[in-house]
């Protein structure tokens, strides 16, 4: 198959298999990024907050908010009143 | 085996384009010499282009890299080929070097990404960021990092769904799933080990909880907390994205330790960890920070007063081995120690971070790069320095030298100092064989 310019991907997709793997990956973080940002258009919310309400521990929550705020889907607020946690809220509903 | 086999030539080969790497091409190249650098990652600048600043001074790391990679990348006798790697080298009988250079595909036209980035936002899949050590994500079409150099994107193709987005965005249609595996037959006139170093994996201490215990975090990954370039919006526990208000250090972990096979001082950690320290009693006033520790090792110019300026600000240094951590609920940390200087009481102690100030390694698989001649390394699998004190970069194979942490732990200035001495020699050994080529 000849390669187009815009479209080399083609040429490899017909050369390789996705692992399963791969494509779960995929899955699991695009439903991660729904439900967080889904939760976010709620209201503002710290890592705990934002834990018990997409029902995910809170080290893997504060491992995908942290990728959602370096992709640039969220955005730091204040902190809390007790200095402890930051409040996170999505980067145009704020 | 790939087609496209091209032979190269240049007065000198050095593996590997970290700091030691960079000196040492920089200091050939400005005398003259055409070299090529052959580095395994997407970038050069090897780990210190990840640190936050340096000891004792506390200069911005970045701030002295970039600049000096740029020199590196722009330098018309230096030429960089990046995920790349040099096997099978062949010392000849008039003294110069074969080897097989080996260039994985980058997906990438180089020349013709600027680097803007859209390619990444259209990435769909996001894994394991390597660069932040792992803190946060990245996509599989990514530029490593924003100081990389060359600061182009990259493919990460074990990753990749091959959607196609990337290219779909991407404005100068650089992007070229049909690159394939590039081999060269390089012939060199010398060549220069800066291999650098891997860190201690602390899994191997698993009393430690590294990887189990969230908040027990590695240096380095504290290093990224630091720096400009953080993964997170400041300095958080990876557990709850609390700011932490009781840090603690564990010294030595994975060095002076026979147990997990490294008997020797890494040299660095007791001062980096000192920098830290100080970084974090700036980034969090209202912060305790303790360094347990076996013995400061302030050796070097400044370091005591650095020590002493630690001290002064606050941070506490308590004698003590950490036998053991356990965790709370809360995600904060139970040290268990012998207090050495409190007549060897056991105690115990609570802090909501624990940072492994972790030892380095040598990079393994180095000495089997070459094929008729041994590079003999040291007892601790360092490269083997034949004559220390005459010429500490002259390796067991004339021709080769030796640069940086390959040859043993050091800090930032040694190495530099170690890339001078390796330049030097590999350039008066480049001028015996012109010499020798001359009068034949």
């Amino acid at each position: 198959m000849e390669a187009k310019k815009g479209e080399t991907y083609k040429v490899l997709k017909e050369k390789m298999t996705i692992s399963q793997e791969i494509k779960d990956n995929l899955k699991t973080f695009t439903q991660i990024k729904k439900s967080i940002l889904n939760a976010l258009k709620e209201r503002r919310m710290t890592v705990p907050e934002l834990s018990k309400a997409i029902d995910m521990s809170t080290d893997r929550t504060m491992y995908y908010l942290m990728t959602l705020l370096k992709y640039g889907f969220v955005v730091v607020d204040e902190i809390d009143d007790m200095d402890e946690y930051f409040y996170y809220k999505l980067k145009n509903n704020g | 085996m790939p087609e496209n086999n091209k032979t190269i030539e240049y007065d000198a080969l050095i593996i590997g384009g970290g700091i030691a790497g960079g000196e040492a091409a920089l200091n050939l190249a400005n005398v003259g010499y055409k070299v090529l650098i052959v580095e395994k990652d997407l970038s050069i600048g090897g780990k210190m282009i990840l640190l936050s600043k340096v000891f004792p001074t506390l200069d911005c790391s970045a701030c002295i890299t970039t600049p000096k990679v740029s020199e590196i990348m722009r330098h018309p006798n230096i030429t960089v080929f990046t995920s790349t790697q040099a096997s099978n080298i062949i010392k000849k009988d008039d003294g110069t070097f074969e080897a097989t250079i080996t260039k994985q595909p980058r997906y990438v036209i180089a020349e013709d990404c600027t680097g803007c980035q859209l390619c990444e936002q259209a990435c769909p899949v996001s894994v394991d960021d390597q660069f932040q050590y792992n803190l946060v994500g990245r996509k599989a079409a990514y530029i490593p990092f924003s100081i990389a150099s060359p600061r182009i994107a990259a493919i990460d193709i074990a990753n990749c769904t091959l959607c196609g987005a990337c290219e779909r965005a991407c404005p100068t249609k650089c992007i070229d799933f049909t690159q394939t595996v590039e081999t060269y037959s390089l012939k060199a006139k010398t060549v220069i080990i800066a291999t650098g170093f891997q860190l201690f994996d602390p899994t191997l201490i698993p009393r430690y909880g590294y990887g189990k215990f969230k908040n027990v975090i590695t240096a380095m990954q504290m290093e990224r907390q630091l720096a400009p370039t953080r993964p997170f919006n400041t300095i958080l526990r990876p557990s709850d994205g609390k700011m932490p208000d009781n840090i603690a250090y564990i010294l030595c972990t994975g060095s002076r330790d026979k147990t997990v096979g490294n008997p020797i001082c890494s040299q660095v950690c007791c001062m980096y960890s000192t920098k830290q320290a100080q970084l974090l009693m700036g980034a969090l006033p209202m912060a305790d920070i303790t360094l347990y520790y076996l013995n400061i090792r302030a050796f070097g110019k400044g370091f005591n007063e650095f020590y002493a300026q630690a001290q002064a600000m606050g941070v506490q240094f308590t004698k003590g081995k950490v036998a053991k951590i356990t965790e709370k609920e809360n995600g904060n940390l139970l040290l268990r120690y012998e207090d050495i200087n409190g007549g060897g009481v056991v105690k115990e102690t609570e802090h909501d971070m624990v940072v492994l100030s972790v030892g380095i390694l040598p990079n393994q698989g180095i000495a089997e790069l070459f094929s008729n001649d041994e590079l003999v390394l040291d007892p601790y699998n360092y490269i083997g320095q034949s004559d220390f004190l005459a010429s500490p970069a002259q390796t067991s194979i004339k021709g080769v030298f030796v640069a940086g942490v390959a040859s043993g732990p050091m800090d930032i200035p040694d190495s530099i100092l170690s890339a001078g001495s390796a330049s030097s020699d590999a350039a008066n050994y480049i001028r015996h064989l012109n010499k020798k080529t001359v009068s034949v």
